[in-house]
């Protein structure tokens, strides 16, 4: 696997002048600038709190958007490729133009109000505000007064107080240690916080998208929107269960065990909240706001509240509403009464984390018609314009994130991520170290080159005829056990295990039972909105799946439909993003609650024409079909299906 | 692991017309070509073969070819399922005829998804197995209620009843609906099996059930099997 990447810059005035450089892959296109003699300015010192450094991408694999490049350009310049240089870490050969700096008003993304000409931009309203005051002591004994009322005298008057006791309980010393000097910290206007002295630089949140496999965060300055942290790992509920069902069945009429699962989540959460302190030098006290994301479940189980119900059938909420709970009550690590904001459900499992995507993506606001696939544990497809949106959720299980995989493993050093067939295999592997295992987007590569080559059936199943017509190489690693067929991947000699790193017929078997879940719920919602493929603008594919995962493989796979490739995009872990942006914003937090209302939701297994749909789904594309068509193939392929 | 060889049924040409082809018949449903099944069975009733005889020399043998597969993971759902309808399109047409010939079913199979479960892949294909079997088969589809179990298999003096479960969280309606049984006094005039992904025979001990099967062939080895076990009778 190549360590290093080339990237090109071409003038903005004049695109036959042109300039390249090889850099270390993960330095960001800042660094290239810099190692090939671009002058790209980074005035706030390449942090991401200014635009300075934007530029546009031409062509090759970046990153999908940080939330600086959301704050700092806006959705309009980020879905046009524009991104901010000092954020955007290389992956892959590049081109790019380094433009002049925009006119720079950086001083706006400080301010509160929205103005049309900013619009583009995020609005940056966290909410959270600190006034810095100076705080008398009573002197005189007779007068009837108290270190409350000393202290409320000196605030706005619009700022009230909701007798928190932990609040109380810091005011006498608060006013008493650095001359009267404190710091008052509100929430929509409401005190949550005081302290001595001025602390008004340091305001900082969290956002966290909690994923069933997953959980991932960000620690981020409110006052600038700059991310100083990002934190994650596996979600250590998950030995009760993968999926969510299996999850909830754990917790399911026993509260205990829907303590142990809650504890779990919150002590994971904690200590991530440490990490990110740690990482940042922030100190937690200083975290006033916590976003949390997560499908129903998560969501219900972090809150405590029973999942019992959530599980059987009509598999209704217990409550929808967006929430901000004192950090107290759960209990988070951060400022005592630190706002824990959830945001809304829409229905059933469709939960905070796909109003997140939604934020994200902007699908709301679209003029043509989109559809958002978060691709997790549980994916949910969102599809529609600014005319209107329906969701609906399709249980793909823990397949596609590396999970009840012989060699699955999250994407992590030494899983393989790319996949390469001809006549024998090559593997690109994260870190460039021997291979221990396959992540999810590799997986999805593996199954769709086994497709191509013909070494996988377009019905999932492993070779088992004319095996002779394959090379050679890719024959022996064809393998016939006892307890089924696998392919080799990896060899042992090249293995950082002590055997071979294989694919497993069951594997495949998990893989077109998690993409054909995802597959059905777009057809589903195409079929419901009556909407053709050459309808649909744009396919937007969100997950974790890090920094990349090959939009080819998916439409070889039929994980999404076979659009021509420029209508397909992946936004990265759009969930966070969108935590990120409720964070950042009241404004979109409220936006999400009042879509959340807005959103219809389909209920998959309980339509007739689910099993058709579902069945159809499952195969992939065949050796010969054209990938990045347009041709209505699968529409067709649903109607034969639904002929019966 | 080898792929299971198509069994031939024996003496099948004995038993048909001169000149009859079945080998077409078995393709397609192999291949789950619905149309075609449906068309040849047509022709072989016009023939005038024996119902039974289409059922075991012109349906069976692709069929059971497939199960075979699809127990041994060779072959999956859609497979399994394309070649159900295709035996299903055929069956359909000599079904009328075996009950006019007053052939008896093998028993009374009440079938169903349990309370909160909207499932009904699985189900589905046992159900078309059981048919297939013999079976006379109630299928109450999915979501089913307790007492709606309990009334049909009342109603129908059933010898069998099974609840398919998809989800973690439904199995536990699998234990109550044995239980309401249990209550209404009529546990012991029936089998009862259960199934579905998250099903293990540890789980049959656990909710009282009287038997599993790993999938669909195994299931109605097992339905045959309990069948002929005598239980209470019917009032």
């Amino acid at each position: 696997m190549a360590d290093t990447v080339k990237v090109t810059f071409v003038d903005a005035e004049d695109d036959s002048k042109k300039r390249s450089t090889t850099v270390e892959r993960g330095k960001t296109l800042l660094d290239a600038g810099h190692a090939a003699g671009i002058e790209i300015e980074a005035t706030c010192g390449a942090r991401g709190r200014c635009r300075t450094c934007r530029i546009k991408v031409l062509s090759g694999e970046v990153p999908p958007p940080t939330i600086q490049d959301t704050v700092q350009l806006g959705h309009e310049e980020v879905r046009e490729n524009f991104r901010l240089a000092c954020q955007t870490k290389i992956i892959a050969d590049t081109r790019v133009v380094a433009l002049p700096p925009k006119a720079e008003s950086g001083h706006q993304i400080l301010s509160s109000d929205t103005s049309v000409a900013d619009d583009a931009r995020m609005t940056l309203d966290c909410g959270v505000a600190k006034h810095v005051t100076k705080a008398t002591t009573p002197t005189d004994e007779h007068h009837q007064t108290s270190d409350w009322e000393e202290t409320l005298r000196v605030l706005p008057e619009d700022v009230s107080q909701d007798g928190s006791l932990e609040v109380l309980r810091k005011v006498p010393s608060a006013i008493r240690t650095d001359g009267g000097q404190i710091t008052v910290t509100t929430f929509n206007n409401k005190i949550i916080d005081v302290e001595a002295g001025d602390t008004s630089e340091h305001i900082y949140g969290m956002a966290f998208d909690i994923g069933t496999t997953s959980i991932v965060g960000s620690l981020i300055n409110l006052t600038t929107g700059e991310n100083l942290a990002d934190v994650g790992g596996v979600n250590p509920q998950a030995v009760y269960g993968g999926d969510l069902m299996s999850r909830i069945a754990y917790a399911q009429f026993d509260e205990k065990k829907l303590a142990t699962l809650r504890v779990r989540a919150l002590n994971a959460i904690n200590n991530f909240v440490k990490d990110a302190c740690k990482q940042s030098g922030v100190a937690a006290e200083h975290i006033y706001k916590i976003v949390i994301v997560g499908n129903t479940c998560m969501h219900h189980i972090i809150l405590g509240v029973d999942v019992t119900y959530v599980g059987l059938a009509p598999y209704a909420p217990v409550i929808r509403d967006s929430l901000a709970v004192p950090a107290r009550d759960l209990p988070l690590k951060a400022a005592i009464n630190a706002q824990v904001c959830l945001l809304p459900i829409v229905a059933g499992f469709v939960g905070a984390d796909t109003m997140a995507c939604v934020l994200a993506t902007r699908i709301y606001d679209s003029d043509e018609i989109r559809t958002l696939v978060d691709i997790g544990t549980n994916g949910e497809v969102v599809m529609g314009s600014k005319d209107g949106l329906m969701v609906c959720s399709a249980p793909a299980g823990p397949a596609l994130e590396g999970a009840q995989i012989r060699h699955g493993m999250r994407g992590a050093l030494g899983a393989i991520e790319k996949v390469y067939i001809d006549d024998d295999v090559t593997c690109d592997i994260i870190g460039a170290t021997p291979a221990i295992g396959i992540c999810g987007s590799g997986l999805i590569d593996a199954c769709a080159k086994l497709a191509t080559a013909e070494v996988m059936e377009p019905s999932g199943r492993l070779r088992r005829k004319k095996r002779e017509e394959l090379p050679e190489k890719l024959q022996e690693r064809l393998v016939d056990t006892s307890d089924g067929c696998h392919f080799v991947l990896v060899e042992e000699e090249d293995s950082g295990r002590d055997e071979p790193i294989v694919i497993t017929q069951a594997d495949i078997r998990q893989v077109q039972l998690a993409k054909s879940a995802i597959f059905s719920g777009i057809v589903m919602l195409q079929h419901v909105m009556k909407i053709s493929d050459d309808d649909l603008q744009e396919v937007m594919m969100c997950g974790g799946f890090g920094n990349y995962i090959n939009i080819e493989s998916a439409v070889k796979i039929r994980l999404i439909p076979n659009l021509p490739l420029e209508k397909i995009t992946y936004s990265g872990n759009a969930a966070l993003m969108g935590a990120q942006m409720a964070l950042l914003s009241e404004t979109e937090r409220d936006r999400a609650y009042d879509l959340s209302l807005k959103m219809e939701h389909v209920a998959l297994a309980t339509r007739p024409e689910f099993q058709d749909i579902f069945v159809d789904a499952m195969t992939f594309l065949g050796p010969d079909t054209h990938v990045g068509n347009s041709q209505s193939e699968e529409n067709e392929m649903v109607a034969a299906g639904g002929a019966d | 692991m080898s792929d299971p060889v198509r069994v031939t049924p024996e003496g099948w040409e004995g038993r048909a017309p001169d000149g009859w082809e079945w080998v077409t018949l078995w393709d397609a449903v192999e291949t789950g070509d619905h149309i075609y099944a449906d068309e040849r069975v047509q022709q072989a009733i016009d023939a005038d073969i024996d119902p039974r005889n289409i059922l075991d020399d012109g349906l069976f043998p692709g069929f059971n070819l497939q199960a075979e597969r699809f127990s041994a993971q060779i072959i999956f759902i859609p497979e399994m399922l394309i070649t159900a309808r295709a035996m299903k399109a055929g069956l359909a047409l000599i079904r009328p005829l075996l009950a006019a010939m007053a052939v008896k079913p093998a028993g009374t199979f009440v079938m169903g998804t349990v309370l909160g479960d909207m499932h009904d892949i699985g189900q589905s294909i046992v159900t078309i197995m059981l048919e297939n079997a013999g079976f006379n088969v109630i299928n109450l589809g999915t979501d089913v209620h307790p007492d709606k179990f309990i009334e049909t298999a009342i109603e129908e003096k059933a010898d069998l009843v099974g609840f398919s479960a998809l989800l973690s969280t439904t199995v536990y309606y699998q234990k109550v609906t044995i239980e309401e049984f249990q209550k209404a006094g009529h546990r012991d005039k029936v089998h009862i099996l259960i199934g579905g992904a998250p099903t293990t025979p540890a789980w049959v001990e656990e909710c009282g059930a009287d038997g599993w099967g790993k999938d669909a062939v195994e299931a109605v080895n097992l339905a045959l099997k309990l069948v002929k076990e005598p239980r209470e009778a019917w009032a």
